[in-house]
């Protein structure tokens, strides 16, 4: 591969959830920049669109989730190459814009491009099935879709319910075979995993929660893909595994030179992993640099309340502290034409009213904010006083909006 | 605690649940017009039910011509001859064999169905809370015995019991009389109401362990609760816990599942009714049995109680989809026996 | 191993469940108005002639020794004589096991056929066409009683369009099947059939319409879970996260439910074997019934409840077998 560019260029995402009680922004314009190779962090609260991010990435959305803008550049010239002649709009250069290809294209690019580990092993694995079987169905998938990539493409993929009845009374039609049920007890052994012949047997419920997320990154290990997303993948965890199973990704990624996305609340876990960092609010990013950048001298005012709420970065447990006031809404006719943060933020001017675009900060390459205080200094001035957007406002949503909003958030893929 | 049956929160989701689904007001409809004909089938009757009429039997709904042919007397001797009926509005249903009158004897079916699954159902939830209550707070030997003897029941299909103890015990039947009728607001209507008692108190027998199964869980696990331990440290005698901590709480599960069961009840009785083991003529069952020997020349005969039946069991099922959607007491699939 | 014990304790608790059958059974006729002996006597029987016919009867016996009997006859396969054929009651019961037996099976093999793939489609497809088609399907279908449901059918199937038969059925499975290997002559089974088609239908229609109606509300329950969207992440093809994964674990809990509502199946068997003139074990019991026959009565009554408490302990092995948590214990 060759180091021209990010691996993964995310313009202007825009993911929208459709419900009873409106429109929902649930991700409102991300732009970012994913080195081939690198770390990045996608941090922020609950709700503020993180795990949306990365199912769009993966064109995971279930209804009534939707991405409704944006592009998605991913660098993979032997994708380029293949989808070139069906899609061209789709294609710039070693560049693939993943939202201009069709599903069943995008389908295929599922753990042999892009793999995923979720943040609860318990309930991403299925309970009746042995841990073993889930990870050889990984190690199946790939290597069907690597032999013949041309099956993948149906929604069935080759294998219709007529295979899979069959499956019962023939094991030559069965789905996985004997090489990836070996293939699966090596994974389990790469990960760490002691008496993986016995322990591919088991089943979900016989293993603890950190023997099953090391066996959750074993399984998306399966493709040897390219950027593994990693969502929350150690806040179900015990704060002493958790450190094993960072360690056993940061092992993972020096051995293989993989992307890895970590999106996490907790800003221990970004300190101790990542090279590079978005900080996300209301389904946007607003601050994004390299790590030493965004945690040393944050511009965004809340970045600095995040931050600053946090004594010791190193410590694991280094969670997200609430900043005064309310998670906004993130339903369409409720989100305000200014600064989604301006009625929470301390710093808020009367420029702050109007939208700020991604700025540079100065002094530091590839660091951008989306605040004015990027370009000026604070200006008491200007200031709003307090409690300006208190009271009558768009802004003081009623208690039976909260809680509608509360729903949609937990609808939208977020269940920290 | 008690008093209140349906806290505020519970009346709010119900409110909202309702006004979202588009099958919780159907099912409501139909429960309504079901209550309706069954309270007001004297008035809303255009004949007397019971009362037949030799000459006007067999005649097809209003809008509807049905061509037969029949042996008649011809001077003296027996002849073929082709007989064109016609349907009318004077019976928009038409009429049985008997010449009765299809249309008031749905509306009066309606309430033998309706008595009889209220008052089955009541009689399910009185034992089987009772039963279940008991087992689930005094726990040990009395919830061993109790529970057991719940399981035989269990064992049993409950419409082949019902067969049973009601084809054996005789269909027993109450007069009730109809109070519209005794005030003289209305004339030319049956003057009693038959009350199938065997068959109501058999429905409810058959059916009391699902609520028995219910209070003992909800029991069990609400004995544990920190305020009933208060209470009882507190010097509340056994029955004031049970009646004022207990049986509210358990209360959601026991409504959705008596819904239920009104349905699944109906439809026992239907089939009862039909055996001929109810011991009243007026019921949608009953109708049907008699509109066997005619399929081949009056459909009409058995498909209209038939449709009524459906009507009224889709309704409480709806409303009991509904209840449950709102409620949430987690029992979902959790349908009582029969068919 | 554990399998073992685990059916040798749920048979011992089956057999205590059929005791307590047989012991309602037996106190029921105690619990009913009128003697035995009224329904044998001829009408203008003298009171020696009514005596002796008790005796004969066993009649004249304290309950308990009449229970002592009853149960000891029933260990070795003795219900006693019918009072109106006066032939063995187990052997008038057994004779009609095969035909109720059949109708069971068939019915069932038609609502699993029918309704699991139906339930998925359902929920595989939510708020389209399909799904409402099958919503409004099994809603009508566990609100239809089943006798009226037959008398339909034959309405319109037998004597409108005049297709299948509504005749008593000529042939049962077994002889109809050796009728095909030994004379290799296909009318038996042809007959077993057209015969079996409405019955099974009839039966059936409830099931499918539960079935249908569990199945999709526990797949949408199951396709929400985390590990359905890990299936999918990791590109396994769409027919395998529906069935191997979110369907397995939707058919754990069914299995609970539906072995509970196989008493249902049951009942509904023995009314749609009275509309459509089934020679099985619950026309056999309608007609005991109305003649007070006893000896048929008990002995039908305790072979059901032993034929579901047979059921139930399947169901259990069979839940067991597919919920890798329950195995364990």
């Amino acid at each position: 591969m060759t180091r021209n560019g990010p691996i993964l260029r995310v313009e202007g995402l825009e993911t929208r959830f459709f419900t009873e009680e409106g429109q929902v922004n649930a991700v409102h314009g991300v732009d970012m920049e994913i080195d081939d190779g690198e770390v990045f962090g996608v941090v922020g609260e609950s709700g503020s669109g993180k795990s949306v991010t990365a199912l769009s990435l993966l064109g995971l959305l279930e209804s009534p989730g939707r991405v409704t803008g944006g592009e998605i550049w991913y660098r993979s010239a032997e994708l380029a190459d293949s989808v070139a002649e069906e899609t061209p709009t789709a294609v710039d250069g070693d560049y693939v814009n993943l939202l201009g290809l069709p599903d069943r294209v995008r389908r295929t690019l599922r753990g042999t491009h892009f793999s995923m580990i979720f943040q609860d092993p318990m309930s991403s694995f299925n309970p009746s099935l042995t841990v073993g079987e889930q990870i050889a169905e990984a190690v199946e998938a790939q290597q069907r879709a690597r032999s013949n990539p041309r099956s993948v493409a149906s929604r069935t993929q080759g294998y219709g319910l007529s295979q899979y009845l069959m499956s019962f009374v023939s094991s030559s039609r069965k789905y996985v075979s004997e090489e990836s049920r070996d293939r699966a007890v090596e994974l389990l052994e790469m990960v760490g995993i002691p008496d993986p012949v016995l322990r591919a047997e088991e089943y979900p419920h016989e293993y603890s929660g950190g023997m099953l997320q090391r066996a959750m990154v074993a399984q998306a290990l399966a493709g040897e893909p390219n950027v593994l997303i990693a969502d929350e993948p150690t806040t179900a965890l015990d704060v002493t595994i958790q450190a094993q199973v960072l360690d056993l990704l940061d092992e993972i990624q020096a051995e293989t030179g993989m992307t890895i996305l970590i999106i996490t609340h907790n800003l221990g876990v970004v300190a101790r992993m990542c090279d590079r960092v978005g900080v996300m609010y209301a389904g946007e990013i607003v601050e994004r640099g390299a790590l030493a950048d965004v945690f040393d001298s944050p511009v965004h005012p809340y970045t600095q309340g995040l931050l600053g709420s946090v004594p010791d970065l190193g410590g694991s447990s280094g969670r997200l502290q609430p900043i005064a006031g309310n998670v906004p809404s993130l339903l369409d006719h409720e989100m305000p034409d200014r600064c989604y943060f301006a009625d929470r933020c301390p710093k808020a001017m009367e420029a702050c009213l109007r939208k700020p675009p991604e700025l540079p900060v100065d002094g530091a390459a590839g660091h951008t904010a989306k605040c004015y205080l990027a370009e000026e200094p604070f200006d008491e001035s200007t200031a709003l006083p307090d409690g300006y957007f208190e009271g009558g406002s768009t802004d003081a949503a009623d208690p039976a909006d909260a809680s509608g909003a509360a729903e949609v958030a937990s609808d939208g893929g977020e269940s920290e | 605690m008690s008093g209140r049956i349906l806290s505020d929160r519970v009346r709010r989701s119900l409110k909202r649940e309702f006004s979202r689904s588009l099958m919780a007001k159907i099912g409501l409809f139909l429960v309504v017009l079901m209550v309706t004909m069954a309270t007001f089938a004297p008035f809303l009757a255009p004949h007397d039910p019971t009362q037949q009429g030799l000459d006007e039997s067999n005649l097809p709904p209003a809008g509807v011509t049905q061509t037969s042919e029949e042996f008649r007397m011809v001077d003296g001797e027996r002849t073929t001859v082709t007989v064109e009926r016609e349907g009318s509005l004077e019976h928009p249903l038409g009429t049985d064999a008997l010449g009765r009158d299809l249309f008031s004897r749905v509306l009066f079916g309606a309430r033998t169905s309706l008595m009889v699954g209220l008052f089955g159902t009541l009689f399910a939830v009185g034992t089987g809370v009772s039963v279940g209550l008991t087992a689930g707070y005094y726990g040990g030997r009395t919830d061993d015995v109790l529970m057991r003897f719940a399981d035989i029941m269990l064992a049993f299909p409950a419409l082949v019991l019902a067969i049973a103890l009601v084809g054996l015990l005789g269909p027993l039947t109450i007069l009730i009389p109809d109070p519209f009728v005794q005030l003289g607001l209305v004339t030319g209507m049956p003057a009693n109401f038959v009350f199938p008692i065997t068959l109501t108190i058999v429905v409810g027998v058959v059916n009391w362990v699902w609520f028995a199964r219910i209070a003992r869980g909800e029991a069990l696990s609400i004995r544990q609760q920190e305020y009933v331990k208060a209470a009882r440290s507190l010097g509340a005698s056994d029955w004031t816990i049970l009646r004022q901590h207990i049986l509210p709480n358990s209360l959601t599960p026991i409504i959705v599942l008596a819904t239920i069961q009104v349905a699944a009840i109906i439809l026992l009785e239907s089939s009862l009714s039909f055996l001929g083991f109810s011991g009243t003529s007026l019921s949608w069952g009953f109708d049907i049995a008699q509109g066997r020997q005619y399929l081949g020349t009056s459909w009409w005969i058995a498909s209209m109680p038939g449709l009524a039946i459906v009507a009224a069991v889709v309704g409480i099922n709806l409303l009991g989809d509904w209840l449950r959607d709102a409620l949430d007491p987690g029992l979902e699939g959790e349908h009582g026996g029969g068919m | 191993m554990s399998q073992y014990q685990f059916l040798i304790r749920r048979g011992l608790q089956g057999l205590l469940v059929v005791w307590g059958v047989v012991t309602l059974v037996f106190l029921l006729r105690f619990m009913t108005p009128g003697s035995p002996v009224d329904f044998v006597a001829p009408l203008d029987a003298s009171p020696e002639l009514r005596a002796q016919i008790a005796r004969n009867l066993g009649l004249d016996q304290p309950i308990y020794v009449q229970y002592a009997q009853y149960l000891g006859g029933l260990i070795q396969g003795d219900m006693g004589y019918s009072y109106i054929r006066g032939r063995p009651a187990s052997g008038i019961i057994v004779s009609r096991i095969p035909a109720t037996l059949e109708l069971a099976v068939a019915a069932t093999v038609v609502a699993i056929i029918c309704s699991i793939p139906l339930g998925v489609l359902s929920a595989t497809r939510r708020h389209q066409p399909t799904d409402y088609a099958a919503t409004t399907f099994s809603l009508v279908g566990i609100s239809t009683p089943n006798f009226w449901l037959g008398i339909m059918l034959i309405m319109v199937v037998s004597v409108g369009l005049g297709i299948l038969p509504t005749s008593r059925r000529p042939i049962g499975l077994i002889p109809a099947i050796e009728l095909l290997i030994f004379q290799f002559e296909t009318v038996g089974i042809r007959a077993w059939i057209a015969h079996m088609i409405l019955p099974a239908v009839t039966l059936g229609t409830y099931f499918t319409a539960m079935i249908v109606r569990l199945t999709r509300s526990g797949m949408l329950d199951q396709l929400g879970q985390p590990y359905v969207e890990a299936a999918r992440a990791k590109g396994l093809p769409e027919t395998l996260v529906t069935y191997k994964h979110a369907l397995r674990n939707t058919m754990i809990p069914i299995i609970t439910v539906l072995g509970l509502q196989l008493g249902s199946l049951i009942g509904g068997a023995v009314i749609t074997e009275f509309v459509f003139n089934w020679p099985g074990l619950g026309t056999l019991i309608i007609d005991a019934i109305r003649v007070r026959d006893w000896p048929i009565i008990q002995g039908a009554l305790i072979v059901i409840g032993i034929g579901f408490v047979v059921i139930n302990i399947v169901v259990d092995a069979l839940y067991a077998r597919l919920n890798p948590r329950v195995s364990l214990e």
